[in-house]
């Protein structure tokens, strides 16, 4: 049996398409035990279908690797943060700690958006108060922001702890206030007047970031900036868990983001244990069940075998898709509803190969032995028959699952996919629903699109090198 | 008679398929309790209006609710939302069958009615020719491919079409359609993004044909993509494997030439068997419809199937998976007439 075994695999082996196959098939397999071992199981719920989650993101960005490709160069995306302040000094009324934060900025557009965000604060006398203030390139000064913690509560007492279920995000960009000081700014550095509702629709952030042009033209300026942000308490016990400040780019990371700020390349690789899930799961069980249903009614015949190839017939005869549509769309969207409306739709084919290979092998002598011994059916079905379909079943198994990843991708374009975990398909789908493919965001379009067919490709080219070992004879016509 | 009898039984069994498939939809509507929601939606709307019209002629509050709960009663009863589920199953099967689901909670036709039947119907000529177009194009274009490479077994052409068509059957066609809409339609701008035609349309008929042929274009190729690989494939394994027989290289011999051979003794004995393979792949096509009507904006049943999903209109899904059902049916029934004409064999 093993050297029977050693030689398919070296005939197998032999094949081009075969190797490419099978370090395909690794690196998938490689990357789905990362994230099952990296990601946390409630990924979908808790991350990627929280917009909270990616409110520090920039949206509808493109991967920060076309600044190789373009002239203009577009903003990265900066997010610094910070558990210690840089300094610490003793002022009269108490502690004040600074947390300093500089950035080389170069790129030719300004920032998208400014966000400041605190965590985790304790205050046991005055409410802390938070100022955030930045020197440009050109040395002016602004103080942009002053933010005082809330008071106590009646009946509260001490220590005050603010901030600690969720942090405090202040968005600098569509603050009133800072438009105010900016406008302020404007008219005391460069005689330029400018309302505050102007300055909140240029955006804060713009104006930050460029010295302006006339009285409506900023041009972006480039070189060193350093923010502040001041913390003063009053209590030597104060203290403050996290300072975040976010420079919302144009590009980020290596795939970018969609229109809710969620970074692709998360969702994508959380999307590789799915898809070979979907795909090996469902093929497996749909595989034993049809060739288990074949290998009976073949061999036993009779009203069972009546029943299974009608059943098989039936079931053969119907559109899929629709009906796969419907079910889902009436029972719910969940993984394994799924997984088991493939599961009955996707038996009968294999059931009437195998049954008639079954129907073949009935005649031969090694079961007229087995018969004249004495074995039981269930013995000769299992020892005799079984052994060898195998080949020829498993080449199917790996035939077939390419179909089932294609056919769930289907689903949730179709918007019909388990909302608890992103798939490619959902990621496609939410491309398409939100517009993403008539304003040409590519990179959230292409790459789910690539992923799916490169995971299908794999299976294929095992299911072609696999062909010359099972029975020549039994290739698939279509 | 060898003819009739067989279409008939080709009838027969098909028209089982219709009735098992709406048997096994009304068994689920009514096990998930979806039934009772639709047949309360149209008891609650026809109390609606009684509602509206009464008031104006009764006045007293306790009796107009009096006379709306005898009437609610009755409507109960006639609907036999007073029964359990499984008692209504012919009922609703029935109404399945004709498409009397009541009204849509969101759909409308292009006129703004809201009538199921109507909905569903004024679209299914926009579903058939987009999916009967590609069919012939990618019959046609696969069929002399398919023939040409047969003669030259072993080319490029072969190799590459072989190639494809391993690829093609991993890629999914809906997103072939997305690639050529972020290319030939945002990128190079030569194709619309979707739709039957321009908003508004041409007034003059013959600019109209013409701007929907524009607007065909980019959904026509995206199906023909999708299932061109599997034609030419086919239709080279299957002229190759006829073109090996003993009464072809007979004919050969006898000096005929070389086009009547092609035409009289292989392309003859080889169509019922490609013809099979068009009948295997139909529901393929019916789901590949789906799929690029939906990425299209094609106002067909397809994209109505996504519409109507992503509003939540159950009787709209519903009516789609019966017609969607019923049209494969029939598509079936019509290319299995073609069989029998095409292959004498299978009269008798």
């Amino acid at each position: 049996m093993s050297t029977r075994l050693k030689e398919a695999f070296q005939e197998f082996w032999r094949l081009n398409v075969s190797k490419i196959g099978v370090v395909f098939l690794t690196v998938l397999v490689i990357l789905s035990i990362y994230v099952v071992v990296s990601y946390p199981l409630d990924f979908g719920v808790r991350y990627w279908n929280n917009p909270l989650y990616w409110a520090d993101y920039p949206k509808s960005a493109p991967p920060s690797w076309v600044n190789y490709f373009s002239n203009e160069k577009i903003p990265e995306h900066y997010t610094f943060s910070s558990i210690k302040p840089s300094n610490t000094l003793l002022t009269e009324s108490g502690i004040r700690l600074i947390y300093l934060f500089k950035l080389d900025f170069q790129a030719d557009k300004t920032p998208t958006f400014l966000s400041l965000t605190v965590k985790n604060v304790t205050y046991y006398d005055k409410p802390v108060i938070i100022r955030l203030n930045v020197t440009r390139p050109d040395g002016k000064n602004i103080e942009l922001y002053r933010y005082t913690v809330p008071a106590p509560y009646v009946d509260e007492s001490p220590p005050y702890k603010r901030f600690y279920d969720q942090s405090k995000r202040i968005s600098l960009t569509g603050d009133l206030s800072v438009a105010s000081i900016l406008a302020r700014f404007l008219s005391r550095e460069y005689n330029v007047t400018i309302k505050p509702s102007e300055v909140n629709s240029i955006g804060q952030h713009k104006i930050i970031f460029s010295i302006p042009k006339g009285d409506t033209q900023f041009t972006v300026l480039k070189g060193d900036y350093t923010f502040y942000i001041i913390v003063d308490t009053y209590d030597s016990r104060d203290s403050v868990g996290e300072v975040k400040l976010v420079v919302g780019g144009d590009v980020y990371g290596f795939m970018g983001t969609d229109s809710l700020g969620r970074d692709l390349s998360v969702g994508l690789l959380f999307g590789f244990p799915i898809a070979l899930f979907i795909g090996i799961v469902t093929s497996t069980i749909t595989t034993l069940l049809g060739a288990g249903l074949g290998i009976m009614g073949g061999y036993i015949g009779g009203k069972l075998d009546e029943v299974i190839q009608r059943t098989a017939d039936f079931v053969n005869n119907i559109p899929l898709l629709p009906l796969l549509i419907f079910l889902a769309f009436i029972l719910g969207q969940n993984l394994w509803i799924i997984v088991f409306l493939l599961v009955v739709f996707g038996w009968p084919t294999l059931t009437i190969i195998v049954r008639s290979m079954v129907l073949q092998l009935k005649s031969g002598q090694f079961i007229e032995a087995a018969i004249a011994i004495g074995a039981p059916r269930w013995w000769i079905m299992v020892r005799h028959i079984f052994p060898q379909v195998a080949p020829f079943i498993f080449a199917q198994l790996i035939f077939f699952t390419p179909t089932f990843i294609l056919l769930e991708a289907a689903l949730s374009f179709l918007g019909l996919g388990d909302p608890t975990m992103p798939t490619w398909g959902q990621i496609l789908e939410y491309g398409f629903r939100s517009g993403g493919i008539y304003v040409g965001l590519w990179w959230w379009i292409i790459p789910p699109g690539l992923l799916i067919i490169w995971t299908a490709i794999t299976f294929v080219l095992i299911a072609l090198g696999m062909e010359p070992v099972v029975n020549p004879r039994l290739r698939r016509m279509k | 008679m060898g003819l009739a009898r067989t279409l008939f039984m080709r009838a027969l069994t098909l028209i089982t398929v219709l009735v098992l498939v709406i048997f096994f939809m009304v068994l689920v509507l009514g096990a998930t309790g979806t039934s009772d929601k639709i047949l309360q939606a149209m008891v609650n709307e026809e109390v609606m209006m009684l509602r509206q019209s009464l008031a104006k002629t009764i006045k007293d509050p306790q009796e107009l609710e009096r006379v709306i709960n005898i009437r609610k009663q009755e409507l109960m009863e006639f609907y036999g939302l007073t029964k359990p589920w499984y008692v209504r199953l012919p009922d609703m099967a029935w109404r399945v069958l004709t498409l009397e689901l009541g009204k849509a909670r969101t759909l409308k036709t292009f006129a703004g009615g809201n009538k199921v039947s109507d909905i569903v119907m004024e679209r299914l000529t926009n579903t058939i020719i987009l999916v009967t177009s590609a069919t012939v194009i990618s019959a046609i274009v696969g069929l002399v491919l398919g023939v040409r490479i047969a003669t030259r077994v072993g080319g490029i052409l072969d190799r590459l079409s072989s190639y494809f068509s391993a690829i093609s059957y991993a890629i999914p066609t809906w997103w072939i359609g997305i690639i050529l809409i972020l290319v030939f339609a945002f990128l190079l701008r030569l194709f619309p993004f979707g739709g039957l035609y321009s908003t508004p349309p041409p007034s003059d008929p013959y600019m109209k044909f013409l701007d929907i042929i524009w607007h065909a274009v980019l959904p026509v190729t995206t199906l023909v993509i999708a299932s061109i690989g599997v034609w030419i494939y086919t239709t080279r394994t299957i002229v190759l494997n006829t073109a090996q027989e003993d009464f072809v290289n007979a004919a050969r011999a006898r000096g005929l030439p070389e086009e009547l051979v092609r035409r009289r003794y292989i392309m003859r004995v080889a169509a019922p068997p490609i013809l099979t393979n068009v009948i295997l792949g139909l529901a393929t096509s019916i789901s590949g419809a789906i799929l690029t009507e939906t990425v299209f904006n094609w106002p067909g049943l397809g994209r109505l199937f996504y519409d109507a999903v992503l509003v939540m209109d159950e009787v709209v899904v519903i009516a789609l998976t019966y017609i969607f059902t019923l049209v494969y049916v029939v598509a079936r029934f019509l290319l299995e007439v073609l069989y029998v004409i095409l292959d004498p064999r299978v009269r008798y």
